[in-house]
């Protein structure tokens, strides 16, 4: 059977920012992955993860709050889990890779769970449901426009190849190719670049902006130079602090230019010939819209704009 | 480093050494100070302390110094070090060890904010269950006014700050990016046990 010929249901975590700063990835993630034959059944009462604030702080808590969901995802009975949020997703495999080694742990936390950690939920990240498909052929088949022109940076950041565990991963750790396969099955012109994994501080933020501003100038000033013309991210985090801050970066080193900054989903949509409304494209700090006019994506059915 | 010449005194540096070891469990004694983690480091540049440095320090008892240093504060977690560390050590669960320890010792963190922001983002996450944008944004501008006003900044530095989040906070809500509704889950006292338990292991 082909990936995609028929509605397969799979567990989904959204995570806290998907709840909220970044509620579009979570509408558009919905959206583009029922069109390939996915639906995602959230998994009830699931809590936040911790994210990198317990791992810096709490080992106890960095893997018990993840483990409260991993239980939660294996009294489901579904297979597969999608994460979409890189940090959410790291945090996950992680403490599922802890668990799996540490029968100690998992007994201490399982006593205080409803729902018992069981370690059978496979974890997925936006890639992993996303460039099989891509592979066999199904996201070109759903896709209505050619997103040629588009030159998107892929910008992969820390949290999907990297992890402070030994965990194996299928793609290139230095120079994942995931995320470019995806775009080059609608038809976009992905960029080669030097700083695709490397970090944008978003963690840092708020709370170190002299470092995250920084960090993320090296990124902009590399996806310039090899003419990019927007980025592409799988991550929130990633994608709120190069899109909400960028104006800042750029006026803090002379940049003129603006990249538009993209969920992988968001380019999906735009190809199944979502509208912009659907997609929820108005929601981005850097202006979107003008390079996608540009490119001619939404104009070629203009009374559903 | 605080002495002008290297001393290797075995009696500071090996309950040091043991304790990171242990608790990281990362074989700090495998480093062969071949750097690349410093060169992979984003923020080795402005830290001065790259990981191979802190390696070294830790080897040499230097434990005031490793407690707290620009790079266990500075450090973003990216775990690029780790990644390309031919002898497996992941230099950013040392980070990490050496941050509960500083606490554990209730010693000031050079770069407080970003104390302030993982206490009070636990904090957020403890009270719903689930990481209220919001309320945490809250909890932390309280705690770093607090700490401007006890010593430092005094008015001057808190009215700078609140400045600052106003203006990503008004281009957020522009983007209707800003979520009013909290987010509670169900089985709360699920998450308040394991908080709970988190400070037994912690204090025990």
């Amino acid at each position: 059977m082909r990936l995609g010929a028929e509605i397969m249901q799979i567990a989904y975590y959204p995570g806290c920012t998907l709840h909220a700063s970044s509620e579009l990835y979570d509408v558009q993630c919905r959206k583009v992955l029922k069109q390939l034959g996915i639906e995602l059944k959230e998994i009830e009462d699931w809590n936040c993860c911790g994210a990198t604030s317990a791992s810096k702080t709490d080992d106890f808590l960095a893997v018990a709050l993840p483990a409260r969901n991993l239980g939660i995802a294996d009294a489901s009975g579904l297979l597969e889990m999608l994460i979409p949020c890189s940090s959410c997703y790291s945090r996950t495999l992680v403490s599922q890779k802890i668990l799996s080694e540490d029968t100690e742990l998992k007994n201490k936390i399982n006593t205080e769970l409803s729902k018992k950690v069981e370690g059978r939920i496979r974890i997925a990240s936006i890639l992993d449901i996303l460039v099989p498909r891509a592979n066999s052929g199904v996201i070109a088949e759903k896709s209505v426009k050619n997103l040629g022109g588009l030159k998107p940076a892929c910008y992969y950041g820390c949290l999907l190849t990297r992890f402070p565990r030994d965990i194996q991963i299928s793609d290139n750790v230095e120079n994942p190719q995931g995320m470019e396969t995806v775009c080059k099955a609608l038809g976009a012109e992905p960029i080669d670049w030097c700083y695709k994994t490397d970090c944008c501080g978003a963690s840092a933020a708020i709370n170190d902006a002299d470092t995250s501003l920084l960090l993320m100038s090296r990124i902009m000033k590399d996806a310039l130079a090899r003419e990019a013309n927007c980025f592409v991210t799988t991550c929130p985090m990633c994608q709120m602090n190069m899109d909400a801050y960028q104006d800042q970066v750029c006026e803090s080193c002379g940049i003129q230019k603006r990249l538009p900054v993209f969920f992988i989903t968001e380019l999906l949509g735009i190809a199944m010939g979502f509208t912009l409304q659907e997609m929820q494209i108005d929601r981005h700090f850097v202006d979107s819209l003008g390079l996608l006019k540009e490119l001619k994506l939404y104009a070629i059915n203009p009374e559903r704009y | 480093m605080s002495s002008p010449v290297l001393q290797f005194m075995p009696e500071l540096s090996q309950p040091l050494l043991q304790e990171v070891m242990d608790r990281s469990g990362q074989n700090l004694l495998a480093c062969y100070q071949c750097r690349r983690c410093a060169a992979g480091c984003p923020v080795g540049e402005e830290t001065g302390v790259t990981p191979d440095r802190l390696i070294r320090m830790i080897i040499f008892g230097e434990k005031e110094e490793a407690l707290n240093n620009l790079l266990v504060w500075k450090c973003v977690a990216c775990y690029t070090c780790g990644t390309r560390c031919p002898n497996n050590i992941q230099t950013a669960r040392i980070n990490e060890t050496l941050k509960q320890m500083a606490k554990e010792a209730h010693i000031e963190p050079l770069l407080p904010k970003i104390s302030t922001f993982h206490d009070a983002f636990l904090r957020s996450a403890s009270h719903f269950g689930r990481f209220n944008e919001l309320e945490f944004i809250g909890l932390y501008e309280i705690q770093n006014a607090k700490r401007e006003l006890r010593h430092g900044g005094g008015w001057k530095a808190v009215a700078a700050e609140m400045k600052n989040q106003a203006k990503l906070g008004i281009s957020m809500m522009k983007k209707k990016r800003v979520h009013f509704r909290l987010d509670k889950i169900r089985r709360l006292s699920e998450i308040k046990r394991l908080y709970k338990k988190a400070r037994d292991e912690a204090g025990g």
